[in-house]
């Protein structure tokens, strides 16, 4: 027992040697705020994209991939660990990895790539979305979801819907803004958003039933409390017998209809940055890219089952169609 | 790796803050006291909108911090002693509408000081020759000046009143000193020293989020448990002090754990797994040795 840390120790000088010696010249850091299947789809769309391009994991590049597991300390603790072990470039998924990133590498020089950030202007991660030159060493992809269009969706689906009921969690930065924005865009579409709010999972159940019998659709944007909790969604709008809008195709399964991008697209959106500025652009050159692509997804067994019936004209639009259990892909 | 545990000591020193919070709650008043978590977010809220709304200078902005820390205290101390709600519901209620009330403090989940001028970034300009210790050094003050305030009052009269309030009521009410009132003071004054150290971390990170304080009462009572492992002491000094030794230790290993953890196999998801091994190998082996020496000695 008196060994132990003597143990400990040689074993982690004889790894660090091991792999020091087998290291690979490119050293890319990859950190994001907690496991969650949208956060993991975008690490791997990133490396994907890097490997499709050539660069072989393990002998061209080396990646480094950290997850704080939902504690922010630990964000900072992964920066600083990233630093000390002298990366050429970091992917920082989500908003408070991504601050923590550039609060740590300020004055380095190192390309910080950002994605699932949703308002990098507003969380300060860069100084402006169009003009990049006094971005320094940031750059990124927005994952911000045209909610004005998925209220128009709505109104095209339906006549008779008015009343949009939107769940939450108000402490979520990103959720938070998609909701203010939906208000907002709701006046000018003359649509009425009734919200209601979960400050964790558990109560997601609570909120969804208390917009039954007062909304005519329910809309959820990419909000993780919410989405982790889907199916108490799912369940009210089926109680309430009305159609359940969701932006994240990804859970299809779990709504009537989808709208928006994969998240492995925008990892891929977010690795072909990466691949510019190994390529020599330098980040200040890059303004803030928007994630293009977004699918219609209709769940066509969900519809069935509430008796909602899909115009044909959003049925021509769709991408992907589910039914029979089947997912069926334009 | 030098710099890397210069940052770890860095968080451990700041997070310290918090770690001595708790540490008055739990250890002296025997007070459990989950108001923390949300009182951590307020200090970084109150702190994070000064300093992105007016020119107050980052140093004060931790004395309103603390300010405001203090009264979410008093709250968690009235619902318990004046409305009788027992301790661990009174601070996760307190806690509960933390939430919401950070959230009206900030206006948004998420404000950064990204580009605010923050105590952290004026001490590394000015005191330039420093070079990449000026932050710990600046860090290391402020925490050991609040250690040694800390000290201080807990050797007045009225520090004496608070710990033996926690040592034993009723001899405390025979002396004449009401143990609600001791009560009060000592969750505001730990719920001061958690939302200064929610203030300076903000800084420090660049960003106030309304998530940042989930596991405060967690890491804080693992510096706590820690440190008195490893310095078993009744005196102030030495108790006070192994809570900070107890918060640096929780922080390097986390870093280490960052940084060789996945040279022996393991992967980012299990992160939480080894920086509780490493926690447990710092309680076990004083216990274990001090269990050896027994038995030689009684052999």
């Amino acid at each position: 027992m008196k060994r132990l840390p003597l143990v400990l120790i040689i074993g982690l000088v004889i790894g660090t040697l091991a792999l020091s010696v087998g290291a690979a010249t490119l050293k890319i850091g990859i950190t994001k705020i907690v496991e969650h299947p949208a956060l993991d789809a975008v690490e791997q769309g990133v490396i994907d994209a890097l490997t499709a391009a050539g660069y072989e994991r393990d002998v061209d590049v080396e990646y480094l991939l950290a997850s704080a597991q939902g504690d922010f300390s630990v964000a900072m603790s992964i920066a600083q660990n990233f630093l000390d072990q002298g990366v050429d470039l970091i992917v920082a998924i989500a908003t408070p990895t991504a601050q923590a990133a550039v609060e740590v590498f300020r004055g380095t020089g190192i390309p910080i790539i950002y994605a699932a950030v949703t308002d990098p202007v507003g969380s300060e991660l860069v100084l402006s979305a169009t003009d990049p030159s006094g971005n320094e060493n940031v750059t990124g992809v927005s994952d911000m979801i045209p909610v004005a269009a998925h209220l128009r969706l709505l109104l095209d689906l339906s006549p008779d819907i008015a009343r949009v009921g939107m769940i939450y969690n108000p402490g979520e930065a990103n959720s938070a803004l998609l909701t203010d924005m939906a208000i907002a865009a709701a006046v000018d579409i003359g649509l009425e958003i009734i919200t209601a709010t979960a400050d964790s999972t558990a109560n997601v159940q609570m909120a969804a039933q208390s917009l039954v019998g007062r909304v005519d659709a329910f809309y959820v944007t990419t909000d993780n409390t919410v989405v982790s909790a889907i199916d108490s969604v799912l369940a009210a709008s089926e109680e309430a017998g009305v159609p359940f809008l969701m932006a994240d195709p990804t859970s299809i399964a779990h709504a009537t209809l989808a709208a928006g991008f994969d998240y492995y697209e925008h990892g891929l959106t977010a690795g072909a940055l990466v691949l510019q500025v190994l390529s020599g652009t330098m980040p200040n050159e890059i303004p803030v890219t928007y994630q293009p692509n977004a699918e219609i997804h209709l769940n066509l067994d969900l519809a069935a089952m509430i008796g909602f019936e899909f115009p044909v004209s959003i049925i021509e639009q769709a991408a992907a169609i589910l039914y029979g259990g089947t997912i069926f892909s334009k | 790796m030098v710099s890397l545990l210069i940052h770890a000591v860095e968080q451990g020193l700041a997070y310290g803050i918090a770690a001595l919070g708790v540490f008055l709650t739990y250890r002296i008043l025997k007070f459990p006291d989950l108001t923390v978590d949300g009182s951590f977010v307020t200090g970084a809220a109150v702190a994070s909108v000064l300093l992105v709304r007016t020119g107050i200078d980052p140093f004060t902005v931790l004395l309103v911090a603390f300010a405001a820390g203090s009264l979410a205290g008093l709250i968690t101390g009235l619902l318990n002693t004046r409305l009788g709600i027992t301790n661990l519901l009174a601070g996760v209620l307190t806690m509960i509408m933390l939430y919401s009330i950070n959230l009206r403090i900030m206006g948004r989940p998420n404000l950064s000081l990204l580009r605010a001028s923050t105590a952290t970034r004026i001490v590394s300009a000015a005191w330039s020759p420093l070079g990449s210790l000026a932050v710990l050094v600046f860090i290391g003050l402020l925490t050991v000046a609040i250690k040694l305030g800390l000290d201080y009052f807990l050797r007045t009269e009225v520090g004496f009143a608070l710990r033996a309030t926690g040592d034993s009521e009723q001899m405390i009410t025979a002396q004449g000193v009401s143990v609600n009132t001791m009560k009060l003071l000592g969750l505001a004054l730990s719920n001061g020293l958690v939302a200064m150290s929610g203030a300076l971390v903000s800084q420090y990170s660049g960003f106030a989020d309304v998530g940042m304080g989930i596991g405060t009462i967690v890491t804080g009572l693992a510096a706590v448990i820690i440190g008195g492992a490893l310095i078993r002491s009744n005196r102030v000094g030495l108790m006070t002090l192994s809570v900070l030794v107890g918060s640096i230790i929780y922080r390097v290993a986390v870093s280490l754990a960052l940084r060789y953890g996945y040279v022996i196999g393991f992967q980012a998801s299990d992160l939480k797994l080894i920086t509780s091994l490493l926690v447990i190998i710092a309680l076990v082996v004083p216990y274990l040795r001090e269990r050896r020496l027994r038995k030689v000695q009684s052999c």
